[in-house]
């Protein structure tokens, strides 16, 4: 069995996305699987620019999961894509 | 309570940030009519009926926060730019602080018992047995409550053992600790303003968002965008609300065009000198015990349902009170803009000449966002000597004043002390009693929101978010999970 690559996260802490429930994303220690959360590697970062793009379709709070930036993030969906990421 | 974070209050501070940039854009005028629509599109999906409500309701959170009185002054055919106009040439008056949106309110059925599904009709049926009013009866294999007979005492919730008793509760009627939220023959919400004490719990336990603050955010910015001098008093509680250290928010604020900054902790130092010097008077009189007087929500409870507490409060000012002061004394022409979680601060705002303001968390939050400032991206900047009043940012928290007070008496292994941590319906009725039965405490702490300030109405992040990011800027390393995230930047 190869090494899997870890996944990278970056949770989006401008003031836009940490006041429209970003903030909850940094309990990620509690509400993310423990095996999840091995295979992550998650920081939190400065605003990723979808808070100021006028055709965005989706709204703050803003995660880049490896590469790829998703919106309207929650708990749940952020617990979604991070196991669908860690299991691919 | 509702969790802090859900659909409602995202859909509040959009529509704070947007009415905020128009302002400072000075288009709000020309755009506000426009903006429910703009907010509400087409293609959303309505989580009301449809969403031309959706888009009602935004126009009722634009007037309230113009602080619009939405029981008085709602008039349908009247346009939200004549009352942007009208906001515009005179501040609003502050009382009451909250007011209702009766096409919000759902009128949710009077709370009662429910026994569900999942009831297996037992053969032990301890519901029948406990139940003091003969109210359970038994067909088709399953209990049934008699509405009628039931006086609500949840005995059969407690004794069912497969869980299947439901309580089905107002939310406003069940939050307010006294009373002062009722449905009226109509069904919809009505607050008695002669009792109500302001603490906000009701507006943040309603799942439609029909009751609502009447925000003082317009009377700031005003003063913001005329340039005034301006001074921040920041609430200890701020510090874990913004991503960013307590230096970073201060740089924040003057960034937004705030012109300087006081921490409210400085005045906590005067308050908690105060308090113990009353203290250590009253012991030695042998007065009894004696109540912590910051609280302004403990105010208004004393003030209009527990009158005998009245000279058991301390005398001492709120640090808030004290802040004024110090800032009034460094510039006599500067306004002061109380900035805290609180929503009872108001009341005691308007009754103290020295404050020309108040914003919440969440107001400040929408008005950084409408500003385009990053709390992230900021400097340090210089807090001054703190040493002294650093420990009054514990004020923040439940237990903390009187250990800030404690830590200023002389004798503190001698005094007793007894938190109130949080003032609901069945707190409300055990201080009734005091007036018979004294408690045995010598400094009784009292918060009206449990945990303290960190859980007041006007917050940004839930307390577990907030403790995690607080202290950041002390020597106290943040929680190891957290360092990535405070300190990516250093
Ligand atoms: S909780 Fe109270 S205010 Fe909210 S819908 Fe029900 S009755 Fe109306
Ligand atoms: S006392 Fe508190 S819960 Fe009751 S009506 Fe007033 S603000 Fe609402
Ligand atoms: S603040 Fe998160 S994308 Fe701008």
């Amino acid at each position: 069995m190869g090494k899997k690559e870890r996944v990278s996260v970056k949770i989006c802490v401008g003031t836009a996305c940490f006041v429209q429930g970003g903030a909850d994303l940094l309990l990620y220690n509690e509400f993310l699987d423990p095996v999840v959360l091995g295979g992550c590697d998650i920081e939190g970062v400065s605003c990723l620019g979808g808070c100021k793009d006028p055709n965005a379709k989706d709204r703050p709070p803003y995660v880049q999961i490896g590469g790829v930036i998703h919106g309207d993030m929650t708990q749940e969906k952020l617990c979604k894509l991070l196991a669908e990421a860690v299991h691919a | 309570m509702l969790e802090l974070n859900n659909q409602y209050t995202v859909m509040k501070r959009q529509v704070h940030a947007e009415v905020l940039k128009a302002f400072f854009a000075g288009t709000l005028e020309q755009e506000v009519d426009a903006l429910p629509i703009k907010i509400i599109p087409k293609a959303r999906i309505a989580n009301r009926c449809c969403i031309y409500k959706e888009r009602a309701m935004v126009r009722y959170r634009i007037m309230a926060l113009m602080g619009i009185n939405i029981e008085t002054e709602d008039d349908e055919l009247k346009s939200l730019s004549s009352y942007v106009r009208e906001v515009m040439e005179k501040d609003k008056h502050v009382a009451p602080i909250l007011t209702t949106i009766s096409t919000a309110c759902s009128s949710c059925p009077p709370d009662r018992y429910l026994i569900s599904e999942a009831c297996r009709g037992c053969f032990a049926r301890p519901c029948l047995a406990n139940c003091p009013k003969d109210c359970i009866t038994f067909s088709n294999g399953q209990a049934h409550i008699d509405d009628a007979r039931c006086i609500r005492c949840g005995k059969c919730k407690e004794v069912c053992p497969f869980h299947a008793v439901v309580h089905i509760p107002v939310p406003c009627e069940e939050a307010c600790p006294v009373n002062a939220v009722k449905k009226n023959e109509e069904g919809y919400v009505e607050i008695d303003y002669q009792k109500c004490i302001s603490c906000g719990r009701c507006a943040m336990s309603c799942p439609f968002g029909a009751i609502v603050e009447r925000s003082g955010v317009m009377p700031v910015v005003k003063m913001l965008k005329a340039q005034e001098h301006v001074t921040a008093l920041i609430a200890p509680a701020i510090e874990g609300q913004f991503p960013g250290t307590l230096a970073q928010i201060k740089q924040a604020l003057l960034a937004t065009g705030f012109s300087s900054v006081i921490e409210v902790s400085q005045g906590a130092e005067t308050t908690s000198l105060h308090e113990a010097h009353e203290l250590s008077e009253r012991k030695s009189e042998g007065k009894g015990y004696m109540t912590t007087s910051c609280c302004p929500a403990y105010m208004e409870l004393v003030d209009k349902h527990l009158p005998f507490l009245g000279e058991r409060r301390s005398s001492a000012l709120s640090p808030m009170g004290y802040a004024a002061l110090e800032a009034k004394k460094a510039n006599p022409q500067t306004k002061t803009v109380f900035i805290g979680p609180c929503l009872a601060k108001r009341v005691e705002a308007a009754k103290l000449k020295t404050i020309d303001g108040v914003l919440t968390f969440s107001e400040l939050a929408s008005l950084f966002i409408a500003k385009g400032v990053d709390v992230r991206e900021m400097e340090k900047a210089d807090l001054g000597k703190t040493e002294s009043f650093e420990d009054c940012r514990e004020f923040a928290l439940s237990g903390g004043v009187a250990s800030c007070v404690l830590s200023r008496y002389a004798k503190a292994d001698e005094v007793s002390v007894l938190p109130i941590n949080g003032i609901d319906k069945k707190m409300f009725r055990t201080m009734k009693i005091w007036d018979k039965r004294q408690p045995e405490a010598d400094l009784i702490e009292v918060m009206c929101c449990e945990g303290g300030c960190i859980n007041g109405p006007g917050v940004v992040v839930k307390p577990s978010v907030a403790l995690k990011l607080r202290g950041g800027n002390k020597a106290a390393a943040p929680v190891k999970a957290m360092r990535s995230i405070v300190g990516a930047r250093e």
